[in-house]
């Protein structure tokens, strides 16, 4: 009998590039339905056209340049749907088929395809657009959440992302079967929502001083503001910026590997957008912010590198960077 | 949990004379030969080696190269066994000196299942040991041996003594695994010395030498969480004792000892009984996910024992010792050997064909390590060939658990680009004196807490 031989492990766990896509596109098919049902037709025609867009430039890419063809394993298709959903549905459909295009093209092949990508394709090409066809690319209008029910079915919205923060509710479950990790969308969500009530709090203590409070509880009460919903909040719960946290930060290849790196991008995403929404609004806030932050994810990771069994403390760290420098002429040993 | 003992008269049994890193023994059997259960078949006059006995009673017909577990060739004796159960005198031999003790643990063939001869490992040459650690986190059968688990624990104890007394350390301590309840109670309460032993967990900071200090004894059991690994001696050690082992070192450097569980219960057979060590407990995991415990003799051909536990379907990969880390072999007509722990068998079409894509950079592997390392960095530098940027992100603590490469979607076979890589800064540092400046071991002495 003969057996096969090979390199251990001999036993993995199934999960792989295409399970990974299929579940994002999958979560996001609640969503859809709802944008359908609210804006009907156009929905379906803006769906269907960025997805067949990617896919089918892709297909011809790795033709032409002789590649693996890998429309199987649903990335194209993922990236296209996630741009539909960013465009307004009143769009001309040439738009889609454009976004599709350069998305793929542009997005991801032009730097090394799947993986190699420093900014999410999706991005890309939707800030391309936002840019060169502004009037096409600008929502009717802008989502905000003023009650409750606006979680569930929003009124305000002008894309199809925005119909419905609910729905992206098969995220968490995406977070919670690791097909997402949990630590940039934690930190990223923690960070926007802590930043408006910080300046709450930061905004009544300013203005006690400016009366001349003297008294200190009247100082720690203001602590109470971390209770109250800061009025930038609603305007911030709207469902591009759930979907910018579940879907689009996340984009793996644009992200640093390292833990603690993953942390840190997360909160800078929540820093960026926040940055950008309290003086713009936020659905282009969260797409620019997240777009920024990539820019630096390689300069985190670079300085976020785990040290020898990871266990070194913020201290011995700044100890071995000074140390690494001091010449190697200068030190000394103690001899036992 | 039970253990079966095989008990067929094979065709014929191997016996390695390597079972052991270190020098190859040199038979003292001639073919022909008419063999014992128990006799020396093969020594060494090399301290680091062990010599290996026959397991049964029979005719040696060969001493060739045959196939090994390792996926090498190794010169071995041949034996037809035959129905007779005839063996050596065996004379136990109490209250030994430290010396003599050495001496018989390398005499009695008692290797650690991680290959090193235990002599070697408790008296190394030019080191001193201070701490002797029994490794029982991966010991899965504690019946069958022993009539009940408090038996276990007190000859682990036994042993561990007799441990500590080979290699002249003052210290020693049983690990456990938290998980691990039927250890976990073996030990919990039985009296040694006159004091009750508590197992005791290790969390957070509290290393071996908090609990020496606690419970105000040189001998401690404590539990620790599961690990596993081909090179784990270096961050087990770490773990347990706090002390850090420097690259291209192990922990004999710096004073501990590491002994298994299979090496300790050899120990204290040979001290009670003199049988020398020539019978292991192998898993046998079956293509249905069952697994048997069986008890064989040194040198079972895998194919005896698949047989006789029934397995007649057809079989596509035959891994020994573990599917994360082991060797497939080529052949089912290798041998258990001393390094042994389980035989794996998986049907055709569970065998895996994977073909590399890129990597994703999903961070899955980065958060599956235990010991921290970044593996998809370390799996790209080593593909290009970088491999001071590997050691650069701490290759050499690697423990080789390949945890990484089977949770990566793109199937990147990240734990061979490690192996590659850390055999390759192995080879080109071959024969650098340790002080020198670029070696491996350069800014780091071996040791340190
Ligand atoms: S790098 Fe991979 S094989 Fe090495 S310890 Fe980490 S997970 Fe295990
Ligand atoms: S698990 Fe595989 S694909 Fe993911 S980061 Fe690691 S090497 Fe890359």
């Amino acid at each position: 009998m003969t057996y096969v031989i090979s390199a251990p492990p001999h036993k993995k766990e199934r999960i792989d590039i295409q399970k990974l896509n299929m579940g994002k596109i999958i979560a996001l098919i609640p969503l859809c339905l709802v944008a359908i049902y609210f804006f009907g037709v156009p929905a379906i025609q803006l769906i269907i056209t960025t997805v067949l867009a990617a896919v089918i430039t892709e297909l011809g890419i790795q033709k032409i340049f002789k590649q693996k063809v890998t429309i199987g394993d649903g990335h194209a298709a993922l990236i296209g749907l996630m741009l539909a959903l960013l465009i307004p549905p009143e769009a001309p459909l040439w738009i889609p088929v454009f976004g599709g295009f350069f998305a793929i093209a542009f997005g991801k092949h032009v730097f090394g395809g799947i993986g190699s990508y420093i900014f999410s394709p999706v991005l890309v090409s939707w800030i391309f657009m936002r840019s060169a066809w502004a009037t096409h690319m600008t929502a009717l209008s802008l989502p905000n959440t003023g009650q409750l029910s606006d979680l569930i079915l929003e009124s305000g919205a002008g894309m199809l992302v925005d119909v419905s923060p609910i729905a992206l509710i098969a995220g968490l479950y995406l977070i919670h079967k690791r097909y997402i990790e949990w630590r940039i969308p934690v930190s990223f969500f923690a960070t926007i929502v802590l930043i408006p009530q910080t300046l709450l709090f930061l905004s009544g203590v300013y203005g006690l001083i400016q009366h001349g409070v003297l008294n200190p509880l009247m100082y720690l009460s203001q602590l109470f503001a971390f209770l109250s919903i800061s009025p930038e909040l609603p305007y911030a719960m709207v469902g591009v910026l759930f979907f910018g946290i579940i879907f689009l930060a996340t984009d793996t290849p644009t992200t640093p590997v390292t833990k603690n790196g993953r942390l840190i991008y997360g909160m800078l995403c929540g820093l960026l957008v926040f940055i950008y929404g309290y003086f713009g609004n936020y659905v282009e806030g969260t797409l620019y912010g997240i777009f920024l932050a990539s820019c630096v994810s390689s300069f985190i990771e670079m300085n976020t590198r785990p040290t020898s069994y990871g266990n070194a403390s913020f201290i011995e760290r700044i100890y071995g960077r000074i140390k690494a420098k001091v010449p190697e002429s200068l030190k000394f040993e103690v001899i036992k | 949990m039970e253990i079966k003992t095989l008990d067929i008269l094979p065709e014929k049994v191997i016996i390695p004379l390597k079972q052991h890193i270190g020098a190859v023994c040199d038979p003292i059997v001639k073919k022909g030969d008419r063999v014992l259960v128990g006799q020396k078949i093969g020594q060494s006059e090399e301290y680091v080696s062990s010599a290996v006995h026959s397991s049964v009673c029979g005719e040696v017909i060969a001493i060739e190269q045959c196939a090994n577990p390792d996926g090498n060739k190794v010169m071995s004796v041949v034996i037809q066994p035959e129905q007779s159960d005839e063996r050596v005198e065996f004379s136990s031999s109490q209250s030994l000196s430290s010396d003599e003790l050495a001496d018989i643990i390398k005499d009695c063939g008692i290797v650690e299942h991680y290959g090193a001869p235990t002599h070697a490992v408790l008296r190394p040459k030019g080191k001193k040991i201070d701490i002797v650690l029994i490794n029982a986190t991966s010991s899965e059968w504690i019946g069958g041996k022993y009539k009940n688990p408090e038996e276990y624990a007190y000859q682990m104890m036994d042993a561990l003594k007799l441990l500590m007394k080979t290699s002249g350390a003052s210290k020693g301590a049983i690990v456990l695994r938290t998980d691990d309840r039927e250890s976990i109670e073996a030990f919990d309460g039985i009296k040694v010395d006159n004091r009750r032993i508590v197992v005791a967990p290790l969390v957070g900071g509290r290393k071996l030498d908090y609990y020496y200090k606690e419970q105000g004894s040189d001998v401690v059991v404590v539990s620790q969480k599961r690990i596993y690994g081909k090179k784990i001696l270096n961050f087990f050690t770490y773990n347990v004792t706090g002390r850090k082992v420097g690259s291209g070192c192990d922990p004999t450097d710096v004073g501990v000892a590491i002994c298994g569980v299979k090496s300790a219960k050899a120990l204290y057979d040979v001290v009670h009984s003199g049988k020398p060590y020539y019978e292991t407990v192998v898993s046998l995991e079956g293509v249905d996910g069952k697994t048997d415990h069986i008890q064989v003799k040194i040198g079972t051909l895998f194919k005896d024992i698949i047989e006789a536990c029934g397995y007649n379907g057809k079989i596509g990969k035959i891994i020994a010792n573990g599917v994360r880390t082991g060797v497939a072999q080529y052949t089912d007509q290798v041998p258990v050997t001393k390094g042994t722990t389980r035989i794996t068998l998986q049907k055709p079409e569970h065998v895996l064909i994977d073909e590399s894509t890129h990597c994703i950079h999903c961070a899955r592997c980065v958060d599956v390590c235990t010991v921290e390392l970044l593996p998809s960095r370390i799996a790209v530098m080593a593909d290009k060939g970088q491999f001071d940027e590997c050691r650069k992100l701490h290759i050499e603590n690697c423990i080789e658990c390949g945890d990484c490469a089977a949770v990566c979607p793109s199937r990147i076979h990240i734990l061979q680009f490690i192996r590659y890589a850390k055999q390759s800064i192995g080879l080109a540092y071959e024969g650098v004196p340790s002080e020198s400046a670029s070696g491996p071991k350069a800014g780091s002495a071996c040791g340190g807490e």
